[in-house]
């Protein structure tokens, strides 16, 4: 395997102030499939579309057969044979299979009929099962991908990228998928496959290459590498996370949420039967996989959602009063005197206003006060000063647009103004999400302080190592459902792993 | 660099995370400069003029004599109306294209006041019944698309343009109603003894009543979006529904008030071109002001004080280029070209104030 | 000081010319107003106010008068194109002034309350309008309306249109009784009104089965509306199409169905080589002439000045042969020496009828005021003195044998 089909040599990838790409080596041989593992947010989608001429890279080199190349759009990219299986797959819908295939194509004249023979043969080759004249949108995913994939290779591609072809596949159709990978690769075709499945990577690919925060971490044989050794080059050197965890103190039931349904616009079950207790003076983490229905769940409770069945109620610590949140906007949960805070998961989209200052930014929650029609940006700017220095936020001043800090100081501000709203409940979606450690600690810390004064703090997390360090209790939640609720004290990663699995059989998705 | 195989690409584009406020404003002016002499070029290609005599008749055309100067404030001053209008519906992001259309109703709402009570109301009276109704007549026309756009989230900017078009009909068979003499389809000039309904001069200039107005509604509007708490939830829903949601602010209240607060100024604006201006209506009156503002305001980043700056550059331009077309016998398309140019230059100056071109050294590190 | 006895001898020459002018004036013409001081021809600078530009055929058919009248007299002039009929003109107008202008002309009716404005503001500029109604009543000396009687231009038109009816029924292609004739007309308009009367009353005199009917669309140029309504008067059953509107519009809904039609303003023979027959128009040149001509002499000019066919402001195309019936051009050329000669009027009240009656009084609107009511006796002698009393049309009269399909314009 001498003979390298691609070689990356020192790529750097810059959007804005982020580095998604650094200086990365990468290596591909014919005949071989190379699994890119990775983290989310680690940079391997990117790398991938600089190869497929969708980016273009702002320092470093591209070989093809050792010749360098410049790509620098979509056609370049297929003109080196080299073709791209996307997540969201480019099929216009109302075509069928071969018009899909043979769209943008050009071949002198427009023979459809040949050219679905063509494609057949293709198919037969490697194993494909497709119907040619089906239209796009009567196909399963499952369909669709296998006609994007059919299309690259139509086009002459020799070099294939598939961008975590997986995850949107059944365990019997990833297996299918496998041995079609399998057979083009003894054809002699080199396979790219970004995915974060470790036990997928163990059983398909020859080699991996690992990237983390954008960096190249290294590559090695699939056949000298276990689960444990590919999980420290993903994640870095162990890291003793060393929590502070106090112990709840005086602690009532404050949100109580009983049995939620909610349905998504497309009108798919999004929660169901969700139920639980969040409590003063403590921590309840909320483990799963990403897009099980944490989102919809802490936007029910905010009253951005509709639900559909089920309560949620809120025990008012002042009045002693309970209140029904079903069916309230935020305005009229906010005018029942119910402090709720939430760090959504969205901080730019949803938490601040990316284009507005940090002075404007802390307005949010509070311009409504008083009877004046101007806006007062007196107390405000007190506050962004007192965020800026007490969380030691970098920025040049309080006038800076957020959009322009950086994620950590980003989240440090709207931290910092849903805490300095004194809430009774605290609800965080990923709050450390994108950050480096000391911002991490910070944010875990006000978590912490926050429960020490009695709130009642919802933690969305996706490190179970936090989770486990951080949390007094952990709800476990799969496609929408509790699947288990433990103490924090006492809980296991694979327990909570197992748990975060449970309901998949069944799964949520949609596109079934 | 000769032994280079590869094939580069000459430059790549990036963004730019910040830009200084002195190096924008250079590459504006820069790109103002670059417009010009583009512009000489195809003066001489097209018409073989002198590309210097032609700007200098563009500059006369514009503030050659004291009327000019105070016809370009007058029309300085309308445009910036219209702009102004749709400004808090653009800072929402609501993409309000029906500004001719609303000014048209309002301006329709005073000829009325100004046709069926004219001599019948004592003149302050009068010119509050043409200020209200005119104001309201705006305001509806502008409501309605808002309803659909806040209950069932029609299209705006389709919503909005088909508007324009019925209400230049409205205008249209209300022309020929009251056409003077019967049937010839013009108002022709209203209460043309009696000047019931039109605006005073003031110190001697039949125009700076309406400037002056257009002064205090830019302050306003300023003020309003600024430092009101209107003005803030403008910002926020436009910037981001989701974060408006989050923040409890109903976003479909906002999107009717703003409407309704854009439509209400094009009823001003109305006002002042019927019974500030032209004292007739035709579906001319608002002279495509409605559209032009929107580039005015996006110009200007939707900030009434650099309104101001845009709306003079653009009523220059159009001056000048009218000029032009006069003393040079080019036909008005010509004129019509420049001003595009131009205009093209200025909008693409932005492009490179927020987006930086990198070019290729790659080959000479090797 | 050679340079100021050069001024003032042409001071003293330009001021003598004008009292001479003035002197001879009130002996000729006693309907026009005081004469401005002379002005050296070649100082003569003339400012022209169009609404569109030269792609309306209307504001075309102005401009090349325009020019051809100053190139002819070598006199300077400024054209503004695309003003509004809004507060837009009267600032044109007055930029002319400034810029030295000793005549403005504006060509489009909605420009008449701003053209006024102006006058009233710059005593010394003649203030020249088309198509206008006011003049005659608003008292200014330097404020004047222009027209031409455009009607007998029509009624030659209407004579061709009866010749090529009458040619179709010979051939068979339809009974004498149908002989029917559609017209396109924008507003129900006294100019309009006049225009399609006067046609008609031309086919008529040569197809005396002739029968009319006109659908208006509320514009005065709007392709889509006058192809419509062409197209649906063709549907109708018209043989025949005729329009006072100034699109493309009914020319080409004629020559897709086949349908003979009269244009106006204009030949459109190249666009609609089998169907068009011919077209009348005003040519404006004369009037531009003549305006230079009494500005430089020092002259005042007609408060309204109607040109006729005697003045060459009246003129038809060329007959297409293709299509025009047979001898189309000889019957043209006699009734037209008939009209010149005073034998033929157009508006004989003894040729038409309204509700059945003969029409031997009538006051019509000629005074532009609120009042829309006839404030002047315009018949006189067996006939509407159409153009007499003022220079734009103010015949009026539904007579019989035409029908109007919709009256909502």
């Amino acid at each position: 395997m001498a003979n390298p089909a691609i070689e990356l040599k020192g790529i750097t990838k810059a959007f804005g102030h982020i580095i998604a790409n650094e200086n990365v080596d990468l290596t591909v041989f014919r005949g071989e499939i190379l699994a890119i593992l990775g983290e989310n947010g680690s940079g391997k989608t990117t790398l991938m579309n600089m190869i497929s001429g969708i980016y273009y890279p702002d320092e470093g080199h591209i070989f093809i057969d050792g010749k360098e190349v410049n790509i620098s759009s979509p056609k370049d990219a297929l003109d080196l044979k080299i073709g791209m299986i996307h997540q969201h797959f480019k099929l216009v819908d109302v075509f069928n299979a071969t018009e899909n295939i043979v769209l943008g194509l050009d071949e002198g004249k427009y023979d459809i009929k040949a050219s679905a023979k063509k494609i057949q043969e293709t198919c037969d080759r490697y194993g494909f099962e497709i119907d040619v004249n089906k239209k796009i949108y009567e196909m399963s995913v499952s369909e669709k991908q296998t006609v994007e994939i059919v299309k690259a290779l139509y086009k002459g591609a020799d070099i294939l990228i598939l961008d975590e072809p997986t995850a949107v596949l059944t365990p019997q159709e990833t297996q299918k998928l496998f041995n079609v990978l399998r057979k083009m690769r003894e054809d002699g075709k080199s396979i790219i496959i970004i995915t974060h499945k470790l036990h997928e990577v163990l059983e398909i690919s020859d080699r991996v290459s690992v990237l983390r925060k954008g960096k190249y971490i290294g590559t090695i044989n699939t056949a000298e590498a276990n689960e444990s050794i590919l999980t420290e080059m993903m994640v870095g050197e162990k890291i003793s996370l060393d929590i502070e965890r106090s112990e709840p103190k005086d602690t009532t039931d404050r949100l109580i949420v009983k049995g939620v349904d909610l349905y998504n616009k497309e009108g798919v079950q999004v929660l169901k039967d969700i139920s639980f207790t969040a409590k003063s003076g403590e921590i309840l983490g909320i483990a799963g996989i990403s897009g099980s229905g944490q989102r919809e769940l802490l936007e029910s409770i905010a009253g951005l959602q509709k639900i559909s069945g089920g309560e949620i109620l809120y025990n008012n610590p002042k009045t002693n009063e309970t209140e029904n949140l079903k069916d309230k906007t935020p305005m009229q949960i906010r005018n029942l005197g119910v402090r709720l805070s939430f760090v959504p998961e969205d901080r730019l989209g949803m938490g601040l206003v990316g284009n507005m200052d940090i002075i404007d930014n802390m307005m949010l929650r509070s311009y409504r006060k008083g009877k004046s029609v101007f806006v007062e940006r007196k107390q405000p700017k007190a506050l962004a000063e007192k965020i800026i220095e007490d969380l030691q936020v970098v920025t040049p001043d309080a006038k800076t647009p957020v959009r322009r800090l950086s994620g950590g100081n980003v989240q440090k501000v709207l931290v910092g103004r849903e805490i300095a709203a004194s809430p009774t409940v605290l609800m965080a979606a990923y709050p450390v999400r994108g950050l480096d450690i000391n911002s991490s600690y910070m944010i875990y810390n006000l978590l912490n302080e926050q429960k020490e004064n009695g709130v009642a703090v919802i933690f969305v997390g996706e490190d179970l190592d936090v989770l486990i360090e951080l949390c007094d209790r952990i709800l476990v939640v799969c496609g929408g459902r509790v699947t288990g609720i433990v103490n924090g004290r006492e809980a296991k990663k694979e327990e909570l792993g197992l748990l975060m699995t449970k309901g998949n059989a069944k799964g949520g998705k949609s596109d079934e | 660099m000769s032994n280079e195989k590869v094939k580069e690409p000459f430059m790549h584009i990036t963004k730019r995370a910040d830009i200084s406020r002195g190096k924008s404003w250079l590459i504006r002016i820069a790109s103002i400069l670059v417009a010009l002499v583009f512009c000489a070029v195809i003066i001489v290609l097209l018409t073989g003029e002198n590309p210097l005599s032609v700007y200098v008749t563009m500059f006369k055309g514009a503030v050659g004599t004291t009327r000019r100067i105070w016809s370009l404030l007058q029309n300085v001053a309308m445009l910036l109306c219209v702009s102004l209008a749709v400004t808090p519906a653009f800072r929402m992001k609501f993409w309000n294209i029906g500004a001719e259309g609303q000014v048209l109703i309002g301006g329709l709402a005073t000829t009325a006041c100004m046709i069926l009570l004219g001599n019948k109301l004592p003149t302050p009276v009068l010119m509050i019944v043409i200020f209200v109704s005119s104001i309201i007549a705006g305001a509806i026309w502008a409501l309605i698309p808002a309803i659909f756009k806040a209950i069932w989230n029609t299209n705006e900017t389709l919503f909005t343009l088909m508007m324009n078009y019925i209400a230049m009909q409205i205008v249209s068979y209300f022309a020929y109603v009251w056409s003077v003499p019967k049937g010839s389809g013009a108002i022709g000039v209203i209460n043309p003894n009696t000047q019931a309904g039109w605006f005073p001069s003031v110190l001697n200039q039949k125009y700076l009543l309406n400037i002056v107005i257009v002064a205090v509604l830019t302050v306003i509007v300023y003020i309003y979006l600024k430092y009101s708490k209107h003005g803030y939830e403008i910002a926020v829903v436009g910037e981001s529904e989701n974060t408006a949601k989050y923040i409890g602010i109903n976003v479909k209240k906002v999107i009717i008030r703003t409407m309704l607060v854009s439509g209400a100024l094009c009823g001003i604006a109305g006002v002042l071109l019927v019974s500030g201006t032209d004292h007739t209506l035709t579906k001319d009156t608002a002279a495509g002001r409605g559209f032009t503002a929107i580039i005015v305001s996006w110009l200007a980043k939707f900030n009434p004080i650099y309104m101001v700056l845009t709306s003079l550059l653009i009523v220059f331009l159009q001056k000048g280029a009218v000029e032009i077309s006069s003393k040079f016998e080019l036909n008005d398309s010509f004129s019509d070209i420049i001003t595009g140019i131009i205009i093209f230059f200025i909008i693409g100056s932005e492009f490179f104030i927020n987006y930086k071109l990198n070019f290729n050294k790659k080959g000479e590190n090797k | 000081m050679k340079k100021f006895l050069k001024v003032m001898a042409i001071v003293l020459v330009v001021a003598m010319i004008g009292v001479f002018a003035a002197c001879g004036n009130k002996t000729t013409d006693d309907t026009t107003t005081t004469a401005p001081a002379a002005v050296d021809a070649a100082k003569v600078k003339v400012g022209f106010i169009f609404l569109h530009d030269e792609n309306s055929t209307y504001d075309l058919n102005f401009m090349n008068g325009a020019k051809a009248a100053c190139d002819k007299l070598g006199v300077k002039y400024i054209i503004k194109t695309n003003i509004d009929e809004t507060n837009d003109c009267y600032e044109a107008a007055a930029d002319l002034a400034d810029q030295g202008c000793n005549i403005v002309f504006a060509d489009s009716f909605g420009h008449e309350s701003f053209m006024i404005q102006a006058a009233k503001e710059y005593k010394d500029v003649q203030f020249c309008h088309a198509t206008g109604t006011r003049a005659h009543t608003e008292g200014l000396d330097n404020y004047h309306n222009a027209f031409a009687s455009i009607y007998e231009g029509r009624y030659l038109a209407g004579v061709a249109a009866g010749l090529k009816l009458n040619e179709m029924i010979e051939a068979g292609q339809f009974k004498a009784e149908d002989a029917k004739i559609g017209y396109v007309g924008a507003f129900t308009y006294a100019e309009v009104i006049s225009g399609y009367t006067s046609f008609f009353l031309g086919a008529r005199s040569v197809c005396p089965t002739a029968t009319m009917e006109v659908q208006f669309t509320g514009s005065w140029y709007d392709e889509t509306a006058e192809k419509e309504a062409a197209t649906l008067l063709i549907g109708d059953g018209c043989k025949l199409i005729s329009q006072h509107a100034d699109s493309m519009g009914a020319p080409t809904a004629c020559e897709t169905a086949g349908i003979p039609d009269v244009s106006y303003n204009g030949s459109t023979v190249d666009q609609c080589p089998n169907t068009f027959i011919v077209s009348s128009r005003i040519n404006w040149e004369p009037y531009f002439e003549y305006i230079i001509g009494q500005v430089a002499a020092g002259k005042a000019i007609d408060t309204d000045w109607t040109g006729t066919i005697a003045t060459g402001s009246v003129e038809l195309t060329a007959v297409n042969e293709k299509a025009a019936a047979e001898g189309t051009q000889a019957k043209i050329d006699e009734v037209k020496a008939a009209i010149e000669a005073g034998t033929v009027k157009v508006f004989d009240t003894s040729k038409f009828t309204v509700g059945g009656k003969a029409v031997d009084t009538y006051l019509a609107d000629v005074d532009t005021d609120e009042a829309y009511t006839g404030d002047t006796e315009v018949i006189k002698d067996g006939a509407f003195l159409e153009s007499n009393f003022r220079s734009a049309p103010y015949f009026d009269l539904r007579i019989d044998g035409i029908t109007l399909l919709n009256e909502k314009y």
